[in-house]
């Protein structure tokens, strides 16, 4: 499957007027970034000086996004693969730029893509209190131990955006609760090692 | 009637009769009642199987089954204010005493009151309020193979399902751990039972 269409390839020749490698640095860091829903506003902001037009602005936004993504999917580590997604005709030094900058980006984007993986409520935080119950309605004199465990857990990435949306919930434990839980966890912890250690 | 241990408020009337009844009973039919009532007080939700052995009881020993169970109902107010107050067999049997049964019988209740309040009290404590209990855990963990950014991913995941008594309604709550927040959650764990076994 090649990365981009051949128009696409065009587009990233606007890319010659940057006034900087690190400008052309910074556009593909936030083209990575940017949901495809946020191309047209980036386009608006960053493209003033290299493109004639809005169209050819977001033409540029896009296929840039396009390429970063699909490196990244594909997980290509190596200069020849990367080079190897160029047309022929490409110009010679900005291909050569654009591998450079892909290359020293591509383990952070790719930690980038696991963190807003789409997944369950994420816990985010933990805290914890024991308190010891000395008295109730049930029974006026008592030293029960009990825990208070507090969970903050974080809604998927991808429908927050910005604004993430954590939410905290508390459970009481009694000792035989948090012995059974724990015992459950140990059983994972021993699966997981036997599946490191295979 | 003196001031009772097992209770602040007014005894009813009608205690003091049941009493008298039960003292009319012979060593051996108080015995087999008391039994009933400390099973019964052992384990309340067999409320059907009470009934039932009450209901024996009453056939057996040739009384009716109505004037029973209020007597029954009597005798039942003590245990229950004593565990509330944690009362001492002693106390448990000075309050019977004052209600006006025999010494006798008193003296014996009060020993199987001792006898069963340990579990009586774990039961107690049992139903002592809890906010948001964690009733169950479910678990599993997979490999992500791959996702709509990445061919391939390979990362380990840990799903946890945790089930929650609000009110009283259960609740879901699932939720999503790395590895190494599942490794530091289990640390917290057992740095909470350290904790509470220290307190016990």
């Amino acid at each position: 499957m090649a990365a981009l269409r051949d128009g696409e390839f065009a587009a990233l020749q606007s890319l010659l007027k940057a006034p900087s490698k690190d400008a052309v640095r910074q556009l593909c860091q936030e083209c990575f970034s940017s949901p495809p829903a946020g191309l047209g506003p980036l386009a608006q902001r960053a493209c003033p000086g290299l493109t004639a037009d809005a169209e050819e602005a977001e033409q540029l936004v896009s296929a840039l996004h396009n390429l970063t993504r699909h490196v990244v999917y594909r997980g290509l580590t190596k200069a020849e693969d990367i080079l190897a997604l160029f047309p022929e005709n490409f110009h010679q030094n900005l291909k050569n730029l654009l591998t450079k900058i892909i290359l020293e980006n591509i383990s952070a984007w790719r930690n980038e893509a696991q963190a807003s993986q789409i997944s369950l409520p994420r816990l985010v935080d933990m805290d914890w209190r024991v308190d010891i119950k000395t008295s109730s309605d049930s029974i006026s004199r008592m030293a029960v131990p009990t825990c208070l465990l507090q969970l903050k857990m974080q809604e998927d990435v991808a429908l927050c955006g910005n604004s993430p949306v954590v939410s905290a919930l508390t459970v009481e434990l009694s000792k035989e609760t948090l012995d059974t839980m724990l015992e459950g966890l140990g059983r994972i912890r021993d699966q997981l090692s036997a599946v490191a250690n295979k | 009637m003196g001031l009772l241990n097992f209770t602040r408020e007014p005894v009813p009337e009608a205690v003091t009769g049941d009493m008298h009844n039960l003292n009319q009973l012979s060593a051996q039919q108080f015995s087999s009642l008391t039994e009933v009532l400390f099973r019964f007080l052992t384990e309340p939700k067999e409320v059907e199987r009470f009934l039932a052995q009450l209901s024996d009881f009453a056939t057996v020993n040739k009384i009716s089954l109505g004037p029973l169970k209020n007597i029954v109902k009597s005798i039942l107010l003590v245990p229950n204010g004593a565990l509330k107050r944690n009362l001492s067999s002693e106390q448990v049997r000075a309050d019977f005493i004052a209600l006006g049964l025999s010494e006798e019988k008193a003296t014996y209740f009060a020993e199987q009151w001792k006898a069963n309040s340990p579990t009586l009290t774990r039961l107690a404590v049992g139903q002592t309020l809890m906010i948001n209990q964690l009733i169950d855990m479910e678990w599993k963990f997979g490999v992500t193979a791959g996702s709509s950014e990445l061919e391939k991913v390979g990362s380990i995941f840990l799903q946890l399902k945790l089930v929650i008594k609000k009110g009283s309604q259960m609740e879901n709550v699932y939720m999503e751990l790395t590895l190494p927040q599942f490794y530091s959650f289990l640390h917290e764990m057992e740095r909470i039972k350290t904790s509470l076994e220290s307190f016990s």
